[in-house]
Parts: C-alpha cells; sequence; structure tokens
C-alpha cells in the first residue's frame, strides 16, 4: 500500500505546545511516527556556567511554567543534599503542601486541553475555572500564579499561618465537592467513553518495557510513584498510589481525576499532622560552596523527575541534568501512535500529558 | 570501556525487571593528560525504591555501545548523548542522525565547547580556586 | 482605548516560541471564564489567514525563527503582533542560553511588548487591547 508522511505540528490546533511527529500513514493507519524536538529547546543547563549556584534556583523553577514549584524545590532539595543542610521541619511541610496543590493544579490544567483535545470544550472551561481556585490559594501564599520562586536552598521564603492553612484545606475540600460533578462526567460520560475507551492501549509489560513513568505507568497497573519512598515526608502521611488496569486513554484520565481528590486529601493529613508551629524558623542560613554530585528524584504531576547536580568546589555548578517525565514517557508515546488511527493521534499525545519545554529544557 | 562486560551488566539489570531510569553525561574539560577532555557517563537504573549507577569514563571518539536491545527506550538519551555531547554511541534502535535537537552551537556540551565559552567568560580557570573553604558534603 | 469601543472583533494566532510553558498558560487562562477574553469578541485561532493579532510567548531560537515568520507572512495586513512575557521581549533569563538568539523583535516587528515572567492575565489582557489600538491605526493610514 502506498505510504503518506503527514507531518504533525510544530504548530497545531491540538497542541499547546511545539513538537513534531512525521507520522507515516497506511491509509488512516499509522505504522510509523519519527519524533523531532528542538524547537523550545533553550540550553538551560549549560546556564551553570553562567549563574552562581545560589541562583540558578531561579533558572531551574523556569524550565517549565506548569511545574515550577516542584523544579524549585527539586533544585533546593538536591543542593541541600550536596551540602549536607538541614532543613526546618516546618519549610518541608509546606514544601509538600505546596507541591501537592501543584499536582492539582496540573492535572485540572490537562483535564482542560485533554477535554478540548476531544471536542468537550464546556468541560475545558469548567476544570479552568476550578485550577483558578487552586491559583488563588498560591498567589495569596507565594505571591504568584505561574512562578513562585518561594524555595530556597535550606528551606522556604515564606510561612502560611496555622489559620490559614486550615482555611486552605476547607477551601480545596469545597473545591473537590463541587468538582466531583465534573469528575463524574470524566469518568461516566457516554460521549468521552466511545471516544477514550480502547484508544491507544498501552499494556503493562508495554509500560514496563518503555520505561513509562507517572500517571502513565500507573494508568497500566505499574505500582509506581517516588511518592512511595517516603521522602520528603511522604513517610508520615498514608499514601497509597492510584492504580488502574485498562491501560487506555481513559484509564490515564481517571487516573488523573482520582489523584485530584487524593492529593487534596494529603494536604489534609499533612495539615492535621504537621505539629502546630507558627512562626517556627522555616529557613536556615547556608554558607560555603558545594562539592559532590547527587541524584535527586521527586515525583511530579507527570511523574518521575530526576536531578543530576554536580558541584565541584566552586560557585559555579559543573553539571546540572534534569530528566523530566515527559522525556521518559515519549518512547511510550511513539509506541502508542503505531498503529492507531491518525484521528486518534492528538488524543493519544495529550493523554502523555506532554511538557515540551520540561523535555527539551 | 570494555563493552562486552558493560552490555552483560545492563542484561542482567534488564532480565532482573529493572527500568531505565535516566542516562546523564558529563563533560570532563581538557586537563593534563587528557587534551580533547572527556565524558562521565552513567546508566541509572531503578527498581521500585532503589536506583543504581552504572559509571564509565570514555575519551572523545571512543565507541560507546548502545543499550537499546536491553532498554528501548535509550534511544532518546542516547541521541541527546550524541547531539549535544558529540559521544560516540553506535547500534543505536532509532538513529535520528543528529535531527533531535539541531542546535545553533554545534555541539554544545563537548569539553571544548565548555572550554571555549568559559575561556569567552574570562574563567580560564574552573577548577577549585578556594578549596581550602570549600565546604566539604 | 477602553473595551466597550472595540469595532470589530480581534482574532488572535497564538504560537509558543521557546517559552516554558508560563506564559502560554496565561494566554490560556485568558480566555477561561475568570477572565473570559471571548466576551469581548476576541477569538484564539490556529490559522493565521483569520488572524490579526500574532501572540508570541517565548524567545527566538534557530528552529523557530522560519516557522514565526511564516505565520507572520501568512496573516493578512494589517497586522499586529504582542511579544507576551519577558522572554518573547528580550530572551529574559535565558538570553545568554547558548541556543537563544533574543527576543520576538529579532524576527518579526513587534507593536506591543507586554513584561512579566510569567506575564499575568491583566497584563496579557491589556496588551491586546494595546494591540487592537495599533490595529486601528494601521487600518486607518492603509484606508
Amino acid at each position: 500500500m502506498k505510504r503518506t508522511v503527514v507531518p504533525m505540528g510544530p504548530q497545531h490546533p491540538v497542541l499547546p505546545e511545539p513538537i513534531v511527529l512525521d507520522l507515516v500513514l497506511e491509509d488512516e493507519k499509522v505504522v510509523d511516527a519519527i519524533p523531532t524536538i528542538g524547537y523550545i529547546h533553550r540550553g538551560l543547563e549549560a546556564l551553570v556556567e553562567r549563574v552562581e549556584y545560589t541562583e540558578f534556583g531561579y533558572v531551574v523553577e523556569r524550565i517549565c511554567g506548569i511545574c515550577s514549584f516542584m523544579h524549585g524545590m527539586g533544585y533546593a532539595v538536591a543542593m541541600e543534599e550536596i551540602m549536607a543542610v538541614e532543613v526546618p521541619e516546618r519549610a518541608r511541610w509546606l514544601r509538600l503542601i505546596w507541591a501537592e496543590m501543584s499536582r492539582i493544579h496540573s492535572h485540572l490544567l490537562w483535564l482542560g486541553l485533554g477535554a478540548d483535545a476531544f471536542g468537550f470544550e464546556n468541560l475545558f472551561m469548567h476544570c479552568w475555572r476550578t485550577r483558578e481556585e487552586v491559583l488563588d490559594i498560591f498567589e495569596k501564599t507565594t505571591g504568584g500564579r505561574i512562578i513562585f520562586s518561594v524555595n530556597r536552598i535550606g528551606g522556604v521564603r515564606r510561612d502560611i499561618s496555622d489559620t490559614e492553612l486550615a482555611a486552605i484545606v476547607e477551601k480545596l475540600q469545597q473545591l473537590g465537592a463541587g468538582f466531583a460533578a465534573t469528575a463524574r462526567i470524566f469518568e461516566t460520560d457516554p460521549s468521552i467513553r466511545h471516544r477514550l475507551s480502547g484508544v491507544g492501549i498501552l499494556s503493562r509489560e508495554d509500560a514496563h518495557a518503555v520505561d513509562a513513568v507517572g500517571p502513565m505507568a500507573r494508568a497500566s497497573g505499574i505500582r509506581m510513584d517516588t511518592r512511595l519512598t517516603g521522602t520528603h515526608l511522604y513517610d508520615r502521611l498514608d499514601f497509597e498510589p492510584v492504580l488502574e488496569t485498562a491501560g487506555d486513554c481513559l484509564a490515564r484520565v481517571v487516573v488523573r481525576v482520582r489523584e485530584i481528590s487524593q492529593s487534596i486529601d494529603l494536604i489534609r493529613q499533612a495539615v492535621d499532622r504537621m505539629p502546630k508551629a507558627e512562626g517556627a524558623p522555616i529557613e536556615v542560613k547556608v554558607r560555603g560552596l558545594p562539592t559532590g554530585e547527587v541524584f535527586e528524584r521527586l515525583e511530579q504531576p507527570r511523574g518521575e523527575v530526576i536531578y543530576y547536580i554536580k558541584a565541584n568546589g566552586t560557585k559555579y555548578l559543573e553539571r546540572f541534568r534534569a530528566r523530566t517525565p515527559t522525556f521518559a514517557n515519549i518512547p511510550a508515546m511513539i509506541k502508542l501512535v503505531k498503529g492507531c488511527d491518525l484521528a486518534d493521534v492528538p488524543n493519544i499525545i495529550m493523554t502523555i500529558d506532554p511538557c515540551i519545554s520540561c523535555t527539551e529544557r | 570501556m570494555d563493552k562486552d562486560a558493560f552490555l552483560a551488566r545492563v542484561d542482567r539489570y534488564h532480565r532482573d525487571g529493572w527500568r531505565l531510569a535516566i542516562i546523564n553525561t558529563t563533560s570532563i574539560l581538557p586537563a593534563e593528560g587528557m587534551d580533547g577532555g572527556a565524558f562521565d557517563i552513567s546508566w541509572s537504573f531503578a527498581s521500585d525504591q532503589l536506583i543504581e549507577h552504572v559509571r564509565e569514563r570514555v575519551l572523545p571518539g571512543e565507541e560507546v555501545p548502545s543499550i537499546s536491545t536491553s532498554f528501548g527506550a535509550a534511544f532518546l538519551y542516547e541521541n541527546e548523548m550524541r547531539e549535544l555531547f558529540g559521544v560516540n554511541v553506535t547500534g543505536m534502535a532509532l538513529d535520528l542522525k543528529g535531527q533531535l535537537y539541531q542546535t545553533s552551537t554545534i555541539v554544545p556540551f563537548a569539553p571544548s565547547a565548555i572550554r571555549a565559552r568559559l575561556d569567552a567568560l574570562g574563567r580560564g580557570d574552573p577548577a577549585p580556586k578556594h578549596e581550602a573553604g570549600a565546604k566539604k558534603a | 482605548m477602553p473595551m466597550s469601543l472595540f469595532k470589530r472583533s480581534p482574532w488572535i494566532l497564538h504560537y509558543d516560541g521557546s517559552s516554558c510553558n508560563g506564559c502560554d498558560i496565561e494566554v490560556l487562562a485568558c480566555l477561561t471564564p475568570l477572565y473570559d477574553v471571548e466576551r469581548f469578541g476576541v477569538v484564539n485561532t490556529g490559522n493565521p489567514k483569520h488572524a490579526d493579532i500574532l501572540l508570541v510567548t517565548g524567545s527566538v531560537n534557530e528552529r523557530n525563527i522560519e516557522i514565526i515568520q511564516n505565520l507572520y507572512r501568512q496573516m493578512p495586513d494589517p497586522k499586529v503582533v504582542v511579544a507576551v512575557g519577558a522572554c518573547a521581549c528580550s530572551g529574559g533569563i535565558f538570553a545568554r542560553a547558548y541556543n537563544i538568539q533574543g527576543g520576538i523583535d529579532q524576527v518579526v516587528p513587534v507593536d506591543v511588548y507586554v513584561p512579566g515572567c510569567a506575564a499575568r492575565p491583566e497584563s496579557i489582557i491589556d496588551g491586546v487591547v494595546s494591540g487592537i489600538a495599533a490595529l486601528e491605526q494601521k487600518r486607518k493610514r492603509s484606508a
């Protein structure tokens, strides 16, 4: 049969960010997909040559505007490990709370974009309206909507009062109750089922073989979540990752829908269990020059992120590297696209929750 | 590097059910006895909560075998190693032939390229100057 | 110019240069219920031939020069370019990264600069409104 190559991207209505897939088609079936990236490649890892380690956190945060909090936190945590800094407990709790709030806003954002991709614009608007409420909390507690700069090596810059924390929990629980109706649509609406169920199936074995991470792996039944390592105080919370077994586009949507309520619950647990110690120190002064190297792992909304930092005793780091979850999920995306219908390609791409600026750095 | 021993080690991780977590390359700047610099490459594998690293030091031009027969997803890291660092990776499952990033600086992380950028910044000696004052981790 | 004086519905084409996503999300946030610029007739289109205003976020690298120029060329006259965020204005924090060439004005003429990292939805809307004023002026000149 005659083969046609359809280039998809870099500017495409369903893609929020530029990436190119050369889709090789036989009639309507995709038989191969070749990725090209580089449209957002900035080369920020090389900025360690110019930016001192104390200020490099601002660059790391700007790897991606969705996970900016988690990137800032990952850098701070990794540097603290290299420099053997003991961070005040309250700062660690606050980081956990902001990190889980990042997951809520990121999943809402994605659910909206996903709904837009499968042609349900009303749902897109509902998700984004709900997301604004999370951003309001962010703005109130950190001062920013997108870039927070609230992490620093040695702690965090701002405290949240105990009454404010209680108010946040209440607000998030209301948000969760309000979102339940939207969540039900995602899980049960027949038109969404029709569009996503059985589409782009990634079996458990395949998910393992292509090293998928995050909700992508969990939707295929792999119990994998960096939060299970218990680092960053997750060992003090009751946590069991959300798993689905179908491995199709719908399962990936459902995992993210359920993780929103899970994150709300984790924040509730955190506020319950953290010491009521308003005014306790939230940062320690960090002095000296770092020497050593570290691999640091965190669970971002899109999955596991790994930072590698090597410091050589000068104020400039020798190497900074971030392996973001989307980078790890691209092989899975390529695997899924092969053999599907052309019309399903946008949905499959969207359900890996691609963050291209993370991937290319 | 001993290619056969390396591949056997990687394959053992594969058979034991580990997943590939990250392949990271660090450029080592040219120094005495190592005019072209070098690369420290680490392959990291994860299983449940564990993470282990296999590390090799290779010289520019030295052949580094692809591990994509064991770990299919390695091709993205390996293409990146070749495009951004100039590591001579051979036998990749999907060879993007330098089309992945198409950066404007050719091979931006090659030891010589980093050296040139540091020289332009007037930071001739990147080696630790204040070793005594450095805080040991 | 106050929004009540809009004579026409400006259509917007958004392109993400080498952006971190932050400004892109804020551009999208402008369209959603809290800010809802669509009530003023502002529509986000994917087709450059339908667009009056090119909204660019993020800076320019070698690969996207051609794409931005292509999109700009395909837009009908009169047209206006709005650079959203620090990166689009000057390259921002990434200005000296090896793969970044600088702001959008290196490639296409920019009419309105919107500052901020990330630019807030209020300032993006303000930038679009200033863009509409610039569009009206261009239209009068060409009439």
